[in-house]
C-alpha cells in the first residue's frame, strides 16, 4: 500500500467515524421510542409476573435509568467497542453476533460472486451482439428477474427443488445430527447453501447485467476500442481486456452500494430457509425488544457498510488507474 | 402539445413501453373497478379452504376459506396505492433537498450529503422493518417507511442535475436580471432537471411495491387490508399442501413490477434520448 | 372430513397403536431422540426464563424434588426421595437422595435446595414469590435434610417442586458477588448448566442446534436410555414438518408445527399425533375485554359478542380442529376442577342482535351499532387468521372492528401498561390448580398496572374475589369443588373474557420412540425412560 493510498484510507475512516456514531445514536433513539422493552417481554414469557419481577428485570438491565444517562452509558460504551451484554440471552452482544456473522457472510459473499459473475458474463455478452436475439432474451430476462421479489422466489424454488423433485434441502445451514466434519462438513453447507443463495443472488444477477451491458456500451464507444480495432486486436480481446475492465467502474461502485442492501434482502431471505445468520437474528431480537443485541447488529452492519465502501473505492484504483487519491 | 406529441412518438417506439403500459392499465383497471365487479369480502369465509382455482371460485380458496381472486383485486388497490404513495412522498422530498443542495453548494450541499450518506450506510431495508415494527403496520407508517428508506437516491440525482444546470448561460441570465433563487430554482432549472427524476421515480414505485410486499411477508402489514405481499404471507403455512396460494399473488407482483420497470425504460427513451444507445 | 377419511385415519391409529403395543415392553437403551422447536431457547434454565423452548430443554438437564405420574399429577420422588408435610400444613420436610452428583461431580446437598428455593425462586422466578411467599424459614439440618416453615398454608405448594416450576440449582456455580449484585442471570451456568439431570450440555451451535448427551452418573440405574438428545432449531414452520415427515426429526413437541402441516401429518402412518400429555398445563384462549367503557362494560353487549361468534367453525377452520370449543374458565380436560354441568357457548347472532338493540345499541348510519379495536396475540399466523376471522363475525351482527396488529412490546405495553384497548385475544395456561392458573386473571387484587397477564379488564367482584380466597386456603376435596363450579358459573355469567377456545397442545412423533407420555407434562418431563427402536 502506497503512502499516498494510506493517508487516503485514514482520512476517509476519519469522515466516516461522525457517521457511524451519528447513525449509532439516531438508532438508539429510534429503538427507545418503542412501545415496551426487553424486562416486559421477559415477563410476559413468564406467564404472570409481577410488577416487582418487570422492575427488578429493568434494574439489572440498566433500563430504569433516565433516557440521557441510558443514552452515555451506550454511546461511551461504544466508543471502546463494548456492545453490551444481551438482554434475552445474557451472553456479550459481540459474541451472539460473531456466532451468527459467518453464515451471513457466507451467504452474502456467495450471493454476490454468483451475481457478479454471471452478470459480467451476460451483460459483456449482451452488448458484444446488441440487438440481436440474444441480446434481447438476456435483456428480456434481466427485467423480468429484476421484478421478482425475493423471498417469493425462494418459496418457489423450495417448491420446485425441494418439495417436487426433492432433490435440495428446504433449509438450514447443516444436516443435524449427520455430524458431518472437514470436506464433507463443506459439502454439506454448499448444498444446503444453494437455494437460498441463488434466491438472493437473482435480483443482484439482473442488476449487474443491465448494469455492465449499458457500461459495454458506453465504453464501446470511446477511442481507444477504436485504436484497438484499427491494430486488429480480436473481437472477444476487445471485450473482455479492454472494454470490460473499463465497464467494471460502475459495477464496484454498486457492489459497494449494496452491500447494506443485501444485508437487507438476508432478512427475508435467512426467514423463508431458516439460514441462522444475521439478518434473522435482526428480526427476532427487534421482536423480543432486545436492545443492546439490536443495536449491536445495526452498529456492526453499518461499519459493515463503510467498510466495504472504502474497499470499493481502493478497488477503483486498481481498475482505473486513472485515479490517484490526492 | 408538441412536446408531448414528441413524447408519445419516442415512448411509442420502445413496444416493450407500449406492453407494459397496457399491462399496467389492465391492473390499475382491476384494482379500481375490480372489486365492484366482483363484490366479495376478501376477508369473509365463503367456502371450505384449500379449494383449487377454477373449481368453485375462480383462483380457489386460501387456508381460511377466502376467496383468492377477491384478495388478488383487493390486494392491486393497496400495493398499487403504498406504491404510488411512497414514490411520491419520496420523490418530492428527495428532489426539495436535492435542488436545493445542488443549487446552492457549500455548507448546505455538505450536510444533505452527510445526511444522504447516513441513509445510505443504514441498510434500508432493516430500516423499513425497524421503523414499521416501532410505529405499528398501517398503510400510513409502511407508506412512510418506504419513502424513508427511498429518498436519498433521488436526492442525489435532483443534486447532480442541479450542479450540471446552476452555471449554465440561462440560469446566469436569469440571475442577472434578478430573479429570485426559487423561482430560477422551480421554474427555470426544474423543468430540464426532472427528465431523469421522472425515470428514476417511476422505477421506484417498482421497488416500493417489492418493499411493501416484503414488509407484508414479515407480517408488517396494515391488518385490515389485504396486498399480495400478505396473501404470500398467508400462504407460506400450506406451501406443501397447495403451492398455488402463494403463487398466485406472487406472480401478480411480477407482473406488475415487471410492467411499471418497462414504462420506466421507455419513460428513459423518450424522456432522455441523448442517453439512448 | 368425510368419513372415508376418518376411517383411513382411524386405521392408521388402530396400526400405529399395535405398534406400540408390540414393542413398548422392552426399552432399548441408545439412540439418539432429535426434536424441533421454535424460537431457539434464550438460556437453558427456566430460572432465566420460562418460556416454551427454554422449559423444553431444561428440564431434560435439571430436575426437581418431585417428578409427577400419570394424567392426574400424583406427585413422586425426584430429589427427595420422601418428604413430609405437617397437619397444619406449616413443616414441610424433605429427604434427599444421599447419592446425586452434579455434572461437574460435586456431591448435591441441602445447601443447593435451600439456595434454590431462597435465592434464585424467591428472588428471579417469576411465580416464586406466589409460591414461597409464606416460607419463613428453610433449616438445613443435614446434608441431605431441608425443612420449609410457612407463615401460613399453601396447599398447591407441593406443585411448585417440579423441575419446570423450581428447578434445582448448584450453589456453588455462582459467585457471591453476582449473588450480592443480582447479576444471576448472567451467571455462566446459565448457558453452560451444571445439574443432576439425566442429560447434560454437549454443544450448543447458536441458531442450529442444542446437543444433550447421557449423562453417564445419573443417579437412576440403567437410566436414561437414550444417548443423546438433540433440539434442532428450524424457524420456518414448514421446513420443520418436512424434516419430521422425512424422519430427520423425531419429535415435533407442543405444537411445533404450523396447524395445516399438523393435521397433514398426522395421517400419515409412520407418525403419532396425540393431544395427551399436557393435562397438567390446561391450556385456554379468550378474548379479554377492557371493562372500563361503554360499550363493553355492558354485559349484554359481550354476552352478544359470545353468541356472534362461531367457536366451532373457529377450531375446525383456523385451528385445524386443534382443540375445541371452551365451556368456562376451566378446562373442560381437567378432572379435579371442571364444572361439568357447564354447556358448551350457544353460537346464536339473531338472539346476539337482539341484545344489543335491548342494549340500546341499535344499527345506526350504514348498518353499524359501534365500532371497537381489536388487538390479538402476536404469536402466529393463526393468530391474525382468528382476529381477522371475529372481526367479520362482529361486522355480521352490527359491530365495526378495527384490527391493530403489534408485536409483543407493543402488545405487552398496550394491555397491561397502557390498558389502552377494546378487546383481544389471549391465551394462559390453567396450570394444576384453578389458584395458580385461574385466580390470577379475575382477581380484584391482581388489576395492576404494568403486571403482565393480570387482570387488565379491571374485573372486580367481591364475592369472587372471596370465593377464591377460600379455596386458595383449603386442600381439594368437595368442598373445594363446590366453590370452583360457582366461580365457574359467576364467570361464564359476567363474562369479564369472552371464552372461545382449549387450544390443544398437539405434539407428533416418529413411531420408532416411545415412552414420551408419562405424566401431564410430559415434555416438560425428563425424558429418562423414553427410547428410541
Amino acid at each position: 500500500m502506497s503512502k499516498a493510498t494510506l493517508v487516503f484510507v485514514l482520512r476517509r475512516l476519519l469522515q466516516v467515524i461522525p457517521v457511524v456514531l451519528a447513525i449509532a445514536a439516531f438508532n438508539f433513539l429510534l429503538l427507545k421510542l418503542a412501545p415496551g422493552d426487553a424486562a416486559d417481554i421477559i415477563a410476559g414469557q413468564m406467564g404472570h409476573a409481577t410488577v416487582e419481577f418487570t422492575q427488578q428485570l429493568r434494574r439489572e438491565f440498566g433500563l430504569d435509568l433516565p433516557l440521557w444517562e441510558q443514552f452515555l452509558v451506550y454511546m461511551t460504551r461504544l466508543l471502546v467497542f463494548d456492545l453490551g451484554v444481551s438482554h434475552l440471552q445474557g451472553l456479550p452482544v459481540i459474541d451472539l453476533i460473531l456466532a451468527r456473522l459467518p453464515a451471513t457472510l457466507i451467504l452474502m459473499i456467495t450471493a454476490i460472486f454468483i451475481a457478479v459473475l454471471v452478470g459480467i458474463v451476460l451483460g459483456v455478452a449482451a452488448a458484444r451482439r446488441q440487438g440481436t436475439l440474444a441480446d434481447n432474451l438476456i435483456s428480456t430476462l434481466a427485467l423480468v428477474v429484476y421484478a421478482i421479489p425475493a423471498f417469493w422466489l425462494g418459496l418457489m424454488l423450495i417448491v420446485l427443488f425441494s418439495i417436487q423433485l426433492d432433490i435440495l434441502p428446504s433449509g438450514g445451514m447443516v444436516s443435524i445430527g449427520a455430524g458431518h466434519t472437514g470436506l464433507a462438513h463443506v459439502l454439506d453447507v454448499a448444498w444446503h447453501l444453494v437455494l437460498p443463495a441463488v434466491t438472493l443472488g437473482l435480483f443482484y444477477v439482473a442488476v449487474y447485467t443491465r448494469l455492465m451491458r449499458a457500461s459495454m456500451l458506453e465504453v464501446y464507444g470511446l477511442d481507444f476500442i477504436a485504436t484497438a480495432r484499427a491494430k486488429g486486436l480480436s473481437e472477444g480481446k476487445i471485450a473482455w481486456t479492454h472494454a470490460a475492465r473499463n465497464a467494471l467502474l460502475p459495477v464496484a461502485t454498486l457492489c459497494g452500494v449494496q452491500l447494506g442492501h443485501l444485508l437487507g434482502g438476508s432478512i427475508l431471505v435467512e426467514t423463508v430457509f431458516g439460514w441462522p445468520g444475521l439478518g434473522r437474528l435482526v428480526f427476532d431480537a427487534l421482536l423480543q425488544r432486545d436492545l443492546n443485541l439490536l443495536l449491536g447488529i445495526l452498529f456492526v452492519s453499518s461499519v459493515v457498510v463503510v467498510i466495504a465502501n472504502l474497499v470499493v473505492d481502493l478497488l477503483y484504483g486498481l481498475l482505473d488507474p486513472r485515479i490517484v487519491h490526492k | 402539445m408538441r412536446g408531448l406529441a414528441t413524447f408519445w412518438f419516442r415512448f411509442r417506439r420502445n413496444r416493450a413501453a407500449v406492453v407494459g403500459a397496457a399491462v399496467l392499465f389492465v391492473v390499475v383497471l382491476a384494482a379500481i373497478f375490480g372489486p365492484w365487479f366482483y363484490p366479495v369480502d376478501p376477508f369473509d369465509m365463503v367456502g371450505r379452504p384449500y379449494t383449487v382455482p377454477l373449481d368453485q371460485f375462480p383462483l380457489g380458496t386460501d387456508v381460511a376459506g377466502r376467496d383468492i381472486l377477491a384478495g388478488i383485486l383487493h390486494g392491486a388497490r393497496i400495493s398499487l396505492l403504498i406504491g404510488l404513495l411512497a414514490s411520491l412522498a419520496a420523490t418530492i422530498v428527495g428532489v426539495t433537498f436535492g435542488a436545493i443542495a445542488g443549487y446552492y453548494g457549500g455548507r448546505i450541499d455538505d450536510l444533505l450529503m452527510r445526511t444522504t450518506e447516513f441513509f445510505l450506510t443504514i441498510p434500508s431495508f432493516v430500516l423499513a422493518v425497524v421503523l414499521v415494527a416501532i410505529f405499528q403496520p398501517s398503510v400510513t407508517t409502511v407508506t412512510v417507511a418506504i419513502a424513508v428508506v427511498s429518498w436519498p437516491s433521488v436526492a442525489r440525482l435532483a443534486r447532480g442535475e442541479f450542479i450540471a444546470h446552476r452555471d449554465r448561460e440561462y440560469v446566469q441570465g436569469c440571475r442577472a436580471i434578478g430573479m429570485p433563487d426559487w423561482e430560477i430554482i422551480l421554474l427555470q432549472i426544474m423543468p430540464n432537471a426532472l427528465p431523469p427524476v421522472i425515470v428514476v421515480a417511476s422505477l421506484m414505485v417498482a421497488t416500493a411495491i417489492l418493499t411493501e410486499s416484503g414488509l407484508s411477508f414479515l407480517g408488517l402489514s396494515d391488518p385490515n387490508l389485504v396486498s399480495w405481499g400478505y396473501m404470500i404471507g398467508v400462504a407460506r403455512t400450506a406451501l406443501r399442501t397447495a403451492w398455488w396460494m402463494a403463487a398466485i399473488p406472487g406472480l401478480m407482483i411480477v407482473i406488475t413490477v415487471l410492467a411499471i420497470n418497462l414504462i420506466g425504460e421507455g419513460l428513459n427513451d423518450a424522456l432522455n434520448p441523448k442517453l439512448r444507445k | 372430513m368425510t368419513s372415508a377419511r376418518f376411517l383411513g385415519l382411524a386405521m392408521a391409529a388402530l396400526l400405529a397403536g399395535t405398534a406400540v403395543t408390540a414393542l413398548a415392553d422392552e426399552p432399548r437403551r441408545g439412540g439418539t431422540l432429535t426434536y424441533t422447536y421454535h424460537p431457539e431457547p434464550t438460556a437453558l434454565s427456566t430460572v432465566a426464563t420460562t418460556a416454551v423452548p427454554t422449559a423444553l430443554i431444561s428440564t431434560k438437564i435439571y430436575e426437581g424434588l418431585i417428578e409427577y405420574e400419570g394424567a392426574a399429577m400424583t406427585p413422586v420422588p425426584g430429589l427427595a426421595e420422601s418428604w413430609e408435610i405437617s397437619d397444619d400444613q406449616l413443616t414441610y420436610t424433605f429427604k434427599l437422595r444421599p447419592d446425586v452428583v452434579w455434572h461437574d461431580g460435586e456431591p448435591f446437598t441441602s445447601e443447593d435446595v435451600k439456595f434454590s428455593i431462597d435465592v434464585i425462586a424467591k428472588g428471579y422466578h417469576s411465580r416464586g414469590r406466589t409460591y414461597f411467599g409464606n416460607v419463613e424459614e428453610i433449616e438445613t439440618p443435614d446434608e441431605h435434610t431441608v425443612i420449609l416453615h410457612l407463615s401460613a398454608p399453601v396447599p398447591y405448594l407441593i406443585r411448585a417442586f417440579q423441575a419446570g416450576e423450581t428447578p434445582l440449582l448448584p450453589r456453588h456455580a455462582f459467585s457471591d458477588e453476582e449473588i450480592a449484585e443480582e447479576r444471576v442471570r448472567q451467571a455462566e451456568i446459565m448457558q453452560a448448566p451444571i445439574g443432576t439431570g439425566p442429560f447434560k450440555l454437549q454443544e450448543w451451535n447458536r441458531g442450529s442446534y442444542i446437543i444433550l448427551e447421557r449423562n453417564e452418573d445419573y443417579w437412576k440405574e440403567g437410566k436414561p436410555y437414550l444417548d443423546q438428545v438433540i433440539l434442532r432449531v428450524i424457524p420456518d414452520g414448514a421446513a420443520r414438518a418436512i424434516a419430521v415427515e422425512r424422519g430427520e426429526v423425531d419429535l415435533a413437541p407442543m405444537t411445533a408445527l404450523p396447524p395445516p402441516e399438523m393435521q397433514r401429518l398426522g395421517g400419515l402412518p409412520h407418525l403419532v399425533s396425540s393431544q395427551e400429555g399436557s393435562e397438567g398445563l390446561g391450556p385456554i384462549m379468550w378474548l379479554e375485554v377492557n371493562l372500563r367503557e361503554a360499550p363493553l362494560s355492558d354485559k349484554r353487549v359481550r354476552q352478544a359478542i359470545s353468541m356472534a361468534i362461531d367457536r366451532e367453525r373457529l377450531v375446525d377452520v383456523i385451528w385445524y380442529g386443534n382443540g375445541q370449543p371452551a365451556r368456562g374458565p376451566v378446562v373442560s380436560g381437567n378432572p379435579n376442577h371442571f364444572d361439568a354441568s357447564l354447556e358448551p357457548f350457544p353460537y346464536d347472532p339473531e338472539a346476539a342482535e337482539a341484545l344489543l338493540d335491548e342494549a340500546g345499541y341499535p344499527r345506526g348510519d350504514n348498518d353499524v351499532r359501534f365500532t371497537l379495536t381489536q388487538n390479538f396475540l402476536p404469536y402466529g399466523e393463526e393468530w391474525v387468521r382468528q382476529a381477522e376471522y371475529i372481526r367479520q363475525q362482529l361486522r355480521g351482527i352490527g359491530i365495526e372492528v378495527t384490527n391493530q396488529s403489534l408485536d409483543m412490546g407493543g402488545w405487552l405495553q398496550r394491555i397491561y401498561t397502557d390498558w389502552d384497548y377494546d378487546f383481544t385475544s389471549n391465551f394462559t395456561h390453567n396450570y394444576s390448580d384453578p389458584t395458580i392458573g385461574v385466580q390470577r386473571a379475575f382477581i380484584s387484587t391482581n388489576i395492576r398496572q404494568g403486571a403482565s397477564f393480570s387482570n387488565s379488564m379491571n374485573y372486580a367482584n367481591p364475592h369472587l374475589d372471596d370465593l377464591f380466597h377460600q379455596a386458595a386456603a383449603m386442600p381439594d376435596g368437595p368442598e373445594r369443588k363446590a366453590i370452583w363450579d360457582e366461580v365457574q358459573q359467576i364467570l361464564r355469567e359476567d363474562l369479564p373474557v369472552i371464552f372461545l377456545i382449549e387450544i390443544g397442545y398437539t405434539h407428533i412423533w416418529n413411531e420408532r420412540v416411545h415412552g414420551l407420555i408419562t405424566n401431564g407434562i410430559s415434555m416438560y418431563s425428563n425424558w429418562d425412560s423414553v427410547w428410541v427402536e
